[in-house]
């Protein structure tokens, strides 16, 4: 909670030339962002975010807290007989925060702060057109349930962002189980083992055939050198990406912390998606949150503009993310090369 | 900087790091001070710090912990809530503070006596969120501390942004309002809560006249240039960089950090985005440490 | 549930390969997070709990207020990721109501709740990964946490959880071993020895408990010097950050006698 001076400072600042921040950022400077992949070993994907928070202090003192979201997927089997869309899987997705990130709030003011999170992470990533095409195992039968399980450690500003990134990471980060469709004959007590398998031990005793064929109906999970194959997104798209426009008119500015957040009206998420050869792209969601308006007018530039830093921002993502798979090692990105 | 306890002399046990539990010497030869118990005959530490002696008297004092206000202190704090002729205030301490009506400066002269419409419009002095610098005058006796406002050095907040620091960093010093050089007022709130803002000269704060409520409770600030603002934001900056790497907060400290930040020619966000300029800030000012 | 896993093989060891009385790797990260006043990752294994400690502050709902002492909350918090099985548990479940009801009253007696009178102390257990000893972990966390925000302890709180298998005791089980295997976790305060908690939630034999018992104190003593450790290393840390720059060795005399006073009580 601010007092309105500190508000009034806050925004006389944001709209003074040039624009000034508490922090000395420009408008459209991010703080540090670092990614961490398999962070959670129990999971079959996992992200950790960090945007902001104190650079190097091993003794830890005072200092700022940034924020901090980890998201795990876990892989379910789903029987999905009696599914109407066709069965091929699906995302289900939630958002838990510690109450230490917001020390402040109530347990039931929280609740509902981690439902509005829930919602706007389900709606997006749940969307059919996201699903992953891999999901299936046996057509009508079974499929993969991903749940993608979100928790907010701490927040000091531009959790949304923060939180999309993560199961964006996440979601890379996942491998799917491989499987074998089998089916059973009972006439035929000692199958053959197929082709592909035959020095499979396993296959010769389970009297269940394992050719791959539309008739199946059970499955067993393949013994691999790697964990599993990772997702697949359809049409070549990305994982959503999240901007948030905290909205001064007649500027906006990019990665609030909490204090600006408090003395910022009016804020718009825009959700994007991208093909990988970055000729396609989509907007996957959008939200206008706070008490303020905004001219309608405004918003065709605010996509454009939002559009522009989303590319940005997954573009420096699926960087960091093509050196995390090599090394597997945390690393900071540097985030200073993100602006203008 | 272990030092082996069985040896109770001043200077073994000053340096001393100790830890609940940890037996720390005789509760017959010595007495015990915050941070301890005694039992069985022997002072215990309560928590994790170092222990401190002054003649008889231990004491162990934690590196990291609430504010633990004692009476003259200066502190920052910010309303919570309008009560009945009070306000709660958090100043980082164990409980909210307490604000009593009585205890404020009212429009209408300094020695003006309280009214009942004083009590209608709370809201106008002092509202839910407002920053206000004031100071420790007494305790209730379940440990709240009462402040107040009756000088003109002290009431609400305006032209400036606050950084929070643990308040171990703050020490306890003859004045804690400065002036930097760059134009930009700094004060120390014992309770790690610092306020930092564009500068005030001194005959403007405290008129002929002493007092005038129009300015004292407004919310609205001055006009300020955009260099002020610019220096506001590199001194709290400066702040958080040194109190991120625990380093005790002074005026001397802060003008050297400054005026290294200045030399080097490093942006405002530097600070925040680099460690190895915040590493080397931290030992440029090295030499100009406080004496704790 | 016959498991095919061994719990204890002839050789004398455990499915992991430990011995009977051997604990997992610990790992302490006491640095600070967020805004809480006081933190502790512990992890020990894979079992993985962050405790943030709020206070003692103004208390959120004045009906939670005690007039002559502070109000520990306790709110715990498991990540639906956190076991083999997803599993995704509100705030009223049960299961996670035990838990903080004995963080609790296992801390209500350690805490110096006296010197607080009215305030709260929120205590916020974030469990990220479980693979047994969980109780013992969180309770571990809780006492480090408490002890970088500050306030004031009789002691240390040290717990790990202990079974038996056929005649056999062994220490800090894991998921598997808890499924299969009698166990109790058994909380010490190591100055003084004196037993804070002891859960069991299973069938134990009466002339098993007494060894499993005293291995459980025993294995505390351990956790103590570890948790001890951690603590000191950063308490040091932070004396050598604010001591930096001065004569080493001859911190100069501060004005002690007006910074602290007798305890008034």
């Amino acid at each position: 909670m601010l007092s309105k001076s500190e508000k009034s400072y806050i925004r006389t600042s944001l709209l003074s030339e040039p624009p000034l921040r508490a922090d000395g950022r420009s408008l459209l400077d991010f703080r540090g962002v670092a990614v961490e992949l398999g962070v959670t070993a129990l999971a079959n994907g996992s992200a950790r975010v960090r945007i902001g928070g104190d650079a190097g202090s091993e003794s830890g003192g005072g200092g700022v807290c940034g924020t901090e979201v980890l998201v795990a997927v876990k892989v379910e089997v789903e029987d999905v007989s009696g599914s109407v869309d066709g069965g091929k899987g699906r995302m289900a997705c939630n958002v838990s925060c510690s109450p230490a990130a917001y020390p402040s709030l109530t347990m039931l003011q929280l609740d509902d702060f981690q439902s509005d999170l829930t919602s706007i992470l389900d709606t997006t990533l749940g969307c059919s057109s996201l699903c992953p095409t891999n999901l299936s195992i046996i057509p009508r039968k079974k499929a993969w349930l991903l749940h993608v399980d979100a928790l907010v450690l701490a927040d000091d500003g531009n959790v949304y962002d923060a939180l999309f990134l993560a199961a964006a990471a996440a979601l890379h980060d996942t491998r799917i189980p491989r499987t074998r469709p089998i089916e059973y004959r009972p006439n035929n007590a000692r199958s053959q083992a197929s082709a592909d398998a035959s020095d499979d031990p396993m296959d010769g005793a389970s009297g269940l055939d394992t050719h791959a064929m539309p008739k199946a109906t059970d499955f067993e999970l393949m013994d691999y050198w790697d964990e599993g194959e990772p997702l697949v997104c359809p049409n070549g798209m990305s994982w959503p990406i999240c901007v948030t426009l905290n909205l001064v008119p007649p500027l906006f500015y990019l990665d609030a912390t909490t204090v600006e957040e408090d003395a910022t009206l009016t804020r718009l998420l825009l959700l994007y998606s991208f093909s990988t050869n970055s000729s396609n792209t989509r907007l996957q969601g959008m939200r206008l949150l706070g008490h303020g308006e905004v001219e309608a007018n405004l918003i065709k530039p605010l996509i454009r503009e939002g559009e522009k830093h989303a590319k940005h921002l997954n573009q420096s993502l699926f960087a960091k993310l093509k050196s995390e798979l090599t090394k597997r090692i945390p690393q900071i990105v540097p985030s200073t090369k993100r602006n203008k | 900087m272990e030092v082996d306890d069985t040896d109770g002399g001043e200077t073994s046990l000053r340096s001393k790091i100790t830890s609940p539990g940890e037996s720390l010497t005789s509760s017959q030869a010595f007495m015990r001070g915050h941070g301890t118990y005694v039992e069985d005959d022997e002072v215990i530490a309560s928590v994790a710090g170092t222990v401190e002696r002054v003649n008889k008297l231990i004491t162990v004092r934690p590196l990291q912990t609430r504010y633990n206000p004692e009476v003259g202190d200066l502190v920052v704090g910010r309303i919570t809530e309008v009560a009945a002729r009070r306000w709660k205030v958090d100043a980082n301490s164990r409980q909210d503070a307490v604000l009593m009506l009585s205890s404020v400066n009212l429009p209408g002269g300094v020695q003006r006596r309280k009214l009942e419409s004083d009590e209608l419009q709370m809201r106008t002095f002092f509202e839910e969120g407002d920053l206000l610098v004031a100071e420790v005058q007494a305790f209730f006796a379940d440990g709240a501390m009462s402040l107040h406002t009756r000088s003109l050095k002290y009431g609400k907040l305006r032209n400036g942004q606050l950084v929070t620091v643990p308040p171990i960093l703050i020490l306890r010093l003859k004045s804690h309002f400065y002036s930097l050089p760059c134009g930009v007022d700094l004060i120390l709130g014992l309770n790690g809560y610092i306020w930092v803002s564009k500068h005030v000269k001194d005959n403007e704060q405290e008129g002929e006249e002493g007092f005038d409520a129009e300015a004292v409770y407004s919310n609205q600030n001055d006009e300020i240039d955009d260099a002020t603002r610019a220096a506001v934001a590199r001194v709290s900056n400066v702040i958080r960089v040194l109190a991120a790497h625990f380093v005790p907060l002074n005026d001397t400290v802060l003008v050297e950090a400054y005026e290294w930040v200045v030399e080097q020619e490093y942006t405002v966000k530097d600070l925040l985005l680099r460690e190895d300029v915040a590493d080397a800030l931290v030992s440029a000012v090295a030499t100009a440490r406080p004496d704790l | 549930m016959g498991s095919r896993v061994e719990i204890l093989n002839d050789g004398g060891y455990r499915s992991d390969g430990r011995r009977q009385f051997e604990l997992r790797d610990i790992a302490i990260d006491l640095s600070r997070h967020g805004q809480a006043d006081g933190s502790a990752m512990y992890t020990q294994g894979l079992t993985e709990v962050l405790v943030t400690v709020f206070g003692p502050r103004e208390a959120k709902l004045r009906s939670q207020t005690i007039h002559n002492r502070a109000n520990i909350n306790v709110e715990v918090n498991i990540a639906a990721f956190s076991t083999g099985e997803r599993r995704k548990r509100s705030r009223g479940d049960k299961r996670i109501l035990e838990l903080g009801a004995a963080i609790k009253s296992t801390f209500e007696p350690v805490i110096q709740t006296h010197l607080y009178p009215r305030s709260q102390i929120d205590i916020f257990v974030q469990v990220l990964q479980q693979d047994g000893g969980l109780l013992s972990a969180a309770i571990n966390a809780t006492t480090l946490a408490l002890i970088t925000a500050g306030i004031p302890l009789f002691d240390y709180v040290c717990a790990v959880s202990s079974g038996v298998h056929s005649t056999h005791a062994m220490l800090d089980l894991t998921t598997l071993e808890e499924n299969d295997v009698p166990h109790l976790t058994v909380a010490v305060m190591p100055r003084t020895g004196k037993i804070t908690l002891v859960t069991l939630e299973t069938r134990l034999h009466s002339d098993r408990f007494e060894e499993v018992f005293r291995i459980a104190c025993e294995a505390g003593k351990v956790l103590h010097e570890e948790m001890r450790n951690a603590i000191k290393a950063r308490t040091s840390a932070l004396a050598r950050a604010m001591g930096e720059g001065h004569p080493a060795g001859a911190p100069s005399n501060r004005e002690g006698d007006e910074d602290f006073e007798m305890g008034d009580d």
